[in-house]
């Protein structure tokens, strides 16, 4: 009996082009990276994750383009094993700091939340502190965050910026005066 | 796994890592070559960069669920690869195209400086891969993912079971409904002979 998969074990891609070349650098860098990623994330043990007592849950048009946005262009971290994906949509919580936000769809049968980009208005903002907030604010700016508020020294002891992401959600990033000198070693 | 036994098992490794983090490097230096092979083969050496380590953090992430009773993570790993792939549906498919734009003779026209074995497998591949891609193509992902686990990765039927998730019937019914698919896609040029005008049709469905 002639095994009918033969001739696609024979075109393996490979084989078809055995000079396709694997560069060794790509695992290399890919080890290097996925090694960093483990340490960020390594502190805490996962069996040790808990959801905040108060997060807040943000919708999208495209919930998927804002997961990437947010990991991308804010350095959120998403807790992969937690993403639920459904035929209507996704739903991912992000990690910064000790905080979580919850993403998901937007419309009526997602709880009836609605994406700035659908109702022409923000009606709230998330605030976060960052370790760094002058290179997370590097980090947007050059990532393509729209920047509402450039960084700035705060009477109240922060130095913060505020920008609005993909969907017109505003983030207010910032970091305590006391922390900024004591990084920056002028305590 | 090593053979000897002298290694500790995928699995006690990555039980380990739940306490210690950084021993899943482990897993990566044991399983990322192969990942990254599946992966290129899959969608090309373009479209694969990132997406090993895109893996090996899903991985990494989901350690706590990992089924200590399977020593080795491989089927596991492919299983989490192959869903990083069903986001690069269209990767997969250009590649599918790309492949089949090569040169039916390594070199164009001219002759290869020896006629060796990996050059006569290589005509060989060429001049079954139109067909083969046109098939991959028109298979439905499960069946796909499922085929190629089997004919390309060397997995058996355990294994794609539980990469994929699914009962072993299912791999033996997806299996087989491709095998058939395959069978009959090649009866009709068994019959008719090589015609020019069937690969550039089994190119633009490759491409649709």
């Amino acid at each position: 009996m002639t095994d009918d998969l033969e001739p696609l074990r024979r075109a393996r891609p490979d084989r078809l082009q055995p000079d396709d070349p694997i560069d060794p650098a790509v695992l290399s860098d890919e080890r290097e990276r996925f090694m960093s990623t483990i340490d960020e994330t390594g502190t805490l043990p996962i069996t040790e994750r808990r959801t905040p007592t108060i997060y807040p849950r943000l919708a999208y048009r495209d919930e998927v383009a804002a997961l990437e946005y947010l990991t991308r262009v804010f350095g959120f971290r998403e807790w992969r094993e937690s993403r639920m994906e459904h035929a209507t949509g996704v739903l991912a919580w992000l990690e910064v700091g000790d905080g979580v936000v919850m993403i998901g769809r937007a419309g009526p049968e997602h709880h009836d939340l609605s994406s700035p980009a659908d109702a022409g208005a923000v009606t709230c903002m998330v605030n976060v502190y960052v370790d760094n907030v002058d290179a997370h604010y590097a980090r947007a700016a050059a990532e393509g965050a729209r920047i509402v508020m450039p960084l700035e020294d705060m009477f109240w002891g922060d130095r913060r910026y505020e920008a609005l992401d993909l969907e017109g959600h505003r983030w207010h990033f910032g970091e305590r005066l006391s922390h900024v000198r004591e990084r920056l070693g002028q305590s | 796994m090593d053979p000897s036994g002298a290694e500790p098992s995928d699995a006690a490794v990555i039980a380990a890592s739940c306490a210690d983090p950084a021993a899943f490097a482990t897993i990566f230096d044991r399983h990322a070559a192969t990942l990254l092979r599946f992966l290129v083969r899959r969608v090309g050496p373009d479209a694969a960069d990132g997406l090993v380590g895109e893996s090996f953090r899903i991985a990494f992430e989901r350690r706590a669920s990992y089924d200590c009773s399977r020593p080795s993570a491989r089927p596991w790993l492919y299983g989490i690869a192959t869903n990083v792939l069903a986001k690069h549906r269209r990767a997969e498919a250009r590649r599918l195209a790309a492949l089949a734009r090569l040169p039916r003779r390594p070199g164009g026209d001219t002759p290869p400086a020896a006629v060796d074995d990996q050059v006569i497998a290589q005509v060989d591949a060429r001049e079954l891969w139109p067909r083969v891609a046109a098939t991959i193509a028109a298979l439905p992902p499960g069946e796909r993912d499922a085929l190629l686990l089997y004919a390309w990765e060397d997995l058996g039927y355990e294994d794609i079971a539980a990469a994929l998730g699914i009962p072993v019937g299912t791999v033996r019914s997806r299996l087989n409904r491709a095998r058939r698919r395959l069978r009959e896609q090649r009866e009709p040029a068994c019959a008719g002979g090589e015609q020019p005008s069937t690969h550039s049709e089994d190119r633009g469905r490759i491409e649709s």
